[in-house]
């Protein structure tokens, strides 16, 4: 379980302007500010549960992360996860978390991933029959075949992620903060690392907090979400309740057979996109049906699909939203 | 403390199989230490060429002393400096964070992550150097004195490895520490001298704050047979006395760990 409450984290940054000038001053003069990365956030999460973590850029997700397993000492405010406080690095505690950062690797780079995990299974003290059981099951999982004996500088960006999720889960951690593991990978290796995520929470019944910029990660994930921007926290909640409370209109797309002219679909709901005979229509729930059978029906349109806003815009306005209170407040 | 030693023999198995994957550095690596032992040689082989005693120290005598900064600057440069360079590139990018994520001891971690296996040339050559000096006194030393010069050997890598984890515990505050690193390995370079050569002020510097002394001169004089027991036990304190600083100043450090950004 995990548990934050009033968590805060400011960092004293060095500012200064630009130019020779603003740099030799910055030596005489030193100016700083007070960012607050995070400030007074608040969230439980229960074991086995699968929660995304979203904001936009800076918002304070890695820096939560990284207090959550103990790399940074909050500035004010409670943490708890597994029952210790992450900080103190109790060593039953590193056992039993795992943070995995898409831009930063713990593979030794000349030696080839299997090396990494002997050092992990020593330093972690996994027995062997233990080691080599979740070696093979990860193995399988991630289709790792013969990259762990290859040296890691000869592999590709997502063969290299595959290895680091291995490294980072060999000694079966139970609860998973994931910061971008899908970052830089093509599609396919996005969903290959998607499905052994959800395969790793079912079978260990694992903890996940996952942050990823590909919002297709987080809605394939994470029934929970909870979002962050400038340090605070801004939703906490289901995914689908998010969507329909934040916009409760369907995204209808499809392909004409007969040429139509914007005017005449535009009576059916307002035109989102339209390339030649492809339009995406943007429908209210209870408008649904009777623009569905009208599209099948009268123009036999084809390809039909029916869809959730996508969570990038859901978030942009929730952004917006967030931007305005504050600014209000203030 | 089991597991600890396995995990540094570990470590060390993981660091002669990264040396080993590139051959031609290994070879190369071995000739440069070979060259710079011998380059090292030089000045006191010039100076004692002029006069025959200084500072109460002859040729053989001085050579012993020469051969503990061979061995102990081995020591450094193959065991411990490669570990705090990589860590101060380490919490520069931030790939510091994996090694607090583990369930051990962070200095351990970080003190033993990086060796260059080929520097045990040098440590040959150091040992080749006394047999050499104690030939040409004339007279071999005695067991107890091998004892206590091979104890106090790993007393003065001890005080050494101190100065240098205390310092590079200074880059959780100031990143790019490039430099003290290398004014450290010029502070060392002063080791080669015997303690008694510098006066005044500098014997204290060299004694007290940058214990030279604590490296070389003492274990050099016990090989000899010259140390009497009370600066033995005074050199055993002071480097107990260092760990201790060290200890305490890298887990003030730590805490200031600020992680670089992903």
């Amino acid at each position: 379980m995990i548990r934050a409450r009033d968590l805060t984290k400011h960092f004293r940054v060095h500012k200064r302007g630009s130019g020779l000038a603003a740099a030799l001053k910055s030596v005489v003069r030193r100016k700083y500010e007070l960012v607050k990365a995070v400030d007074g956030v608040s969230f439980e999460i229960q074991r086995g549960e699968r929660v995304g973590f979203l904001g936009p850029n800076g918002a304070g997700k890695t820096t939560t992360l990284k207090v959550l397993s103990g790399l940074l000492h909050p500035t004010s405010g409670e943490v708890e996860v597994e029952g210790f406080v992450p900080f103190r690095r109790a060593p039953e505690l590193l056992s039993a978390i795992t943070l995995v950062m898409g831009q930063k690797s713990q593979l030794i780079w000349d030696l080839p991933p299997a090396d990494t995990y002997a050092m992990n299974r020593a330093v972690f003290d996994v027995p062997q029959e233990a080691f080599e059981r979740a070696l093979k099951e990860l193995t399988e999982l991630l289709e790792l075949g013969d990259l762990v004996t290859k040296p890691t500088r000869q592999l590709s960006l997502g063969e290299r992620m595959k290895c680091e999720l291995a490294a980072a889960l060999l000694h079966g951690p139970t609860t998973l903060f994931l910061d971008e593991p899908t970052i830089g990978l093509d599609v396919a290796m996005q969903l290959a690392i998607r499905d052994f995520v959800r395969d790793y929470n079912q079978r260990h019944e694992a903890t996940v907090l996952l942050t990823s910029h590909y919002m297709d990660d987080v809605v394939a994930l994470c029934p929970r979400i909870i979002v962050i921007d400038q340090g605070k926290l801004i939703h906490d909640g289901d995914l689908r309740a998010l969507v329909k409370q934040t916009d409760p209109d369907k995204r209808v797309s499809f392909t004409l057979v007969t040429p139509r002219a914007d005017d005449e679909l535009v009576k059916l709901g307002a035109i989102l996109k339209r390339e030649g005979q492809r339009a995406t229509l943007r429908v209210g729930e209870k408008d649904l049906p009777a623009v569905v059978g009208h599209l099948l029906g009268e123009w036999k349109a084809t390809d039909l699909a029916i869809e959730d806003p996508p969570l990038e815009e859901i978030l942009r306005v929730m952004f917006g939203k967030a931007r305005e209170g504050r600014e209000a407040s203030s | 403390m089991t597991r600890a030693l396995r995990l540094v023999l570990l470590q060390l198995r993981v660091n002669i199989a990264r040396a080993a994957a590139y051959r031609a550095d290994f070879i190369f690596n071995g000739v440069m230490t070979l060259v710079s032992m011998a380059l090292a040689l030089l000045p006191l082989l010039i100076l004692f060429d002029q006069r025959k005693v200084v500072a109460g120290w002859d040729k053989p005598s001085a050579l012993v002393v020469m051969s503990y900064f061979m061995a102990v600057e081995a020591i450094l440069e193959g065991l411990i400096n490669p570990s705090l360079v990589d860590l101060v590139e380490r919490i520069r990018t931030g790939a510091f964070d994996y090694v607090l994520l583990k369930p051990v001891d962070a200095q351990l971690m970080v003190s033993t992550s990086r060796q260059e296996p080929w520097h045990v040339i040098d440590l040959a050559g150091a040992l080749a150097l006394a047999i050499y000096a104690f030939g040409l006194r004339g007279e071999p030393p005695a067991l107890v004195d091998v004892l206590l010069g091979i104890a106090l050997l790993v007393t003065g890598v001890a005080a050494m490895y101190a100065v240098f984890i205390a310092c590079a515990a200074a880059s959780f505050w100031v990143v790019r520490l490039d430099n003290l690193v290398y004014l450290l390995g010029a502070l060392f370079d002063t080791a080669r001298w015997p303690v008694q050569v510098f006066r005044g002020v500098w014997r204290i510097v060299f004694t007290f704050v940058i214990p030279v002394a604590i490296m070389t001169t003492y274990p050099a004089m016990a090989l000899l047979g010259r140390l009497d027991g009370r600066t033995a036990l005074a050199t055993v304190g002071g480097t107990v006395v260092l760990l201790g600083l060290a200890r305490v100043i890298w887990r003030t450090a730590i805490r200031s760990y600020t992680s670089a950004s992903s």
